[in-house]
């Protein structure tokens, strides 16, 4: 008899457990995978998760942009993620396809505290990290400390610098600060200025595609100098034991951009919307800036000094705006000028 | 119980058999297939968004910018030039093996098929460590005094990495091919006078044909669609077909000119599988 009541309790067990699964709500967020994917669930998705026991966060990683931008394609009849994070011009081709929602005060109280360049009419979502250009070098093979991108055409480094360049955004970057350096047109002249001034950096690349990423060869020294983005080095650096040092240029640098979006017919589009409003308010956007060092985007955010130091947050006077959507369009422009002027000077 | 009837019964076989080779080409071959040929004819916006037009400007831009052509061209001849240098590395390998009996056979042959067992990208990283300025082939060109030479990042690095990986493949091609080649006519040739050169260039090249036409459209077929290896010992400065399929398709979100290329990948692999035919017949 007792046996049996205690067998009955055991059958019934994964019922009770499904009982209870049904009142969390499951949200699915697509976002970039590996660093970002472990630094982004320990400060954002488990205090979220600790804070709504009704809300459970699934983090599905993707290696980039393109790839998330397919899977919301593919899915547009019935969307699988609720949440995607992603860079500001595959969000843009997200938004004329009609596949995200729009983000604003009234379905995410938070973004009202959001700094002006967060927010853009051409896209749904808004900006949830702000990351920017950094020159990256080896401080073993490089002991004064190079301030100037002028440092890349050193011949003292020729053979021995890693850019990932066109069509990569971080080689469009570049050309973009030299543009603008040069007394360039910017896009109206498709950057015409900022691809001539790569010519005595070209001659000097050892590699125009470092793999797995840039950091790698110039933490291990097969290059010594080269271009990344601020949040990776930060993290690199810390990982080489500061073998690896970033230096914002004093020629300035530009934004990279991630947007959050809220996927259009989201399975769970209410519980979507509070982690969204979460992921961008105060506690979320400092937790997470003090981990990986990319900007914040909410004004209101208490970064600690130490971080802040780290981000583009106290330069952002040497800061030069960039309107990505236009890039975008001239994009095929600057990447025919530089197969035609670049490439040739770094064979 | 007639005779007839096993024959009879063949055909129908013969269909029934093939059906389940067929569905799965159907639906992981063709029908993606198909839709790369809807999506080369979709208008794509500047930024990347797909619209519901549809224009023959993918392909007429192919034309219309000499990139494209010369993409084409290089394509080819790198894939070409890898072939070359891979039958000139394997043929001696695969003619000692095709003559090796008993235990010796049996353990080159694992020796040849092991590199196999480890993906291109482990490997390639290996050429990356050999071929690097700080690797061991500029170590050894420094202690002697000489130069260091650029291996990598170019497209003699891309040759090199593709030629090694590709090597197992071309050397089975060539075991395989290699049935009709009999030791004895080697011997029968020598009996009647031939010099060992004679016997090889009358003799064993002619009956190894079959083989070396196999291994070389196998390696041709690898190395065009190749796309790990160039883009990592490539540098950035090696532009194939491949590669540029993943920038397009990754990198600047243009997915109906990355479908456009793919369909020109295709249609070479058409052209080559018709030479071979052609070859083969002959």
């Amino acid at each position: 008899m007792n046996r049996r009541s205690l067998l009955c309790g055991v059958a019934a067990l994964p019922f009770l457990a499904a009982s209870a699964m049904a009142q969390q709500a499951t949200v699915t967020l697509v976002a970039y995978s590996g660093i970002f994917q472990d630094r982004y669930t320990a400060a954002v998705v488990e205090p979220f998760m600790k804070a709504n026991p009704d809300i459970k966060i699934v983090y599905a990683g993707a290696p980039n942009s393109a790839q998330m931008l397919g899977a919301a394609r593919a899915q547009k009849a019935s969307p699988q993620a609720d949440v995607v994070i992603m860079d500001i011009a595959v969000s843009k081709a997200a938004t004329d396809e009609g596949l995200f929602e729009k983000i604003d005060e009234k379905n995410v109280p938070n973004v009202a505290d959001l700094y002006p360049n967060a927010r853009s009419p051409d896209i749904a979502g808004v900006a949830v990290t702000f990351d920017n250009l950094v020159m990256i070098y080896n401080s073993e093979a490089i002991k004064k400390a190079p301030t100037s991108l002028a440092a890349l055409a050193d011949p003292a480094n020729k053979g021995q610098v890693a850019i990932p360049g066109f069509p990569d955004i971080q080689g469009l970057s570049l050309v973009m600060i030299l543009d603008k350096v040069n007394g360039g047109g910017g896009v109206a002249s498709k950057f015409e200025k900022g691809v001539d001034a790569m010519a005595p950096i070209a001659p000097n690349v050892q590699t125009w595609d470092p793999k797995p990423d840039v950091y790698t060869p110039i933490i291990n020294g097969q290059a010594t100098i080269g271009i990344g983005w601020n949040a990776r080095s930060q993290v690199n650096s810390d990982a080489s034991g500061g073998k690896l040092k970033a230096v914002i240029p004093s020629e300035g640098s530009v934004f990279q951009i991630n947007t959050i979006n809220l996927v259009k017919g989201a399975p769970q589009a209410a519980a979507a919307a509070k982690f969204v409003n979460y992921a961008l308010g105060p506690e979320a956007q400092k937790a997470f800036t003090e981990s990986m060092f990319y900007g914040p985007t909410n004004a209101k955010a208490p970064v600690s000094e130490a971080a802040a130091a780290r981000t583009a947050l106290r330069s952002i006077d040497r800061m030069i705006p960039v309107d990505w959507i236009a890039v975008a369009k001239v994009r095929d422009a600057v990447g025919e000028q530089w197969r035609r002027k670049v490439l040739p000077l770094s064979r | 119980m007639s005779a007839g009837a096993p024959g009879a019964r063949g055909p129908m076989l013969a269909v029934a058999l093939l059906i389940p080779i067929f569905a799965v080409n159907a639906l992981v071959f063709f029908w993606p297939t198909f839709n790369l040929f809807k999506m080369s004819f979709i208008r794509g916006e500047a930024t990347g968004a797909l619209t519901d037009e549809t224009t023959l400007a993918n392909w007429t831009g192919l034309f219309r910018d000499s990139f494209y052509s010369e993409l084409l061209v290089s394509s080819v001849t790198i894939s070409l030039v890898i072939t070359a240098l891979t039958l000139v590395l394997s043929y001696p390998i695969a003619l000692y093996l095709h003559r090796a009996r008993g235990l010796r056979r049996t353990v080159l042959l694992v020796l040849v098929i092991s590199p196999l067992l480890t993906s291109a990208v482990v490997r390639t990283y290996g050429w990356i460590a050999i071929l690097s300025d700080g690797g061991l082939v500029n170590s050894l060109l420094k202690a002697l005094g000489l130069p260091a030479q650029r291996l990598i990042f170019n497209t003699q690095g891309v040759v090199l990495g593709l030629a090694e990986i590709l090597m197992p493949y071309m050397i089975l091609a060539l075991l395989a091919g290699f049935g009709r080649l009999d030791a004895r006519l080697e011997e029968a040739a020598a009996t009647l006078g031939a010099r060992p050169r004679q016997a090889f260039w009358r003799v064993v090249l002619p009956l190894s044909l079959p083989g070396v036409m196999l291994g070389c459209l196998l390696c041709f077929v690898l190395a065009v669609s190749s796309f790990i290896t160039p883009k990592l010992l490539g540098g950035g400065r090696v532009f194939l077909l491949a590669t540029e399929i993943y920038d397009q398709a990754i990198v600047t979100l243009n997915w109906p000119l990355a479908a456009t290329l793919s369909m020109v990948v295709l249609i070479v692999f058409g052209l080559a599988l018709a030479l071979y035919a052609r070859a083969a017949r002959l």
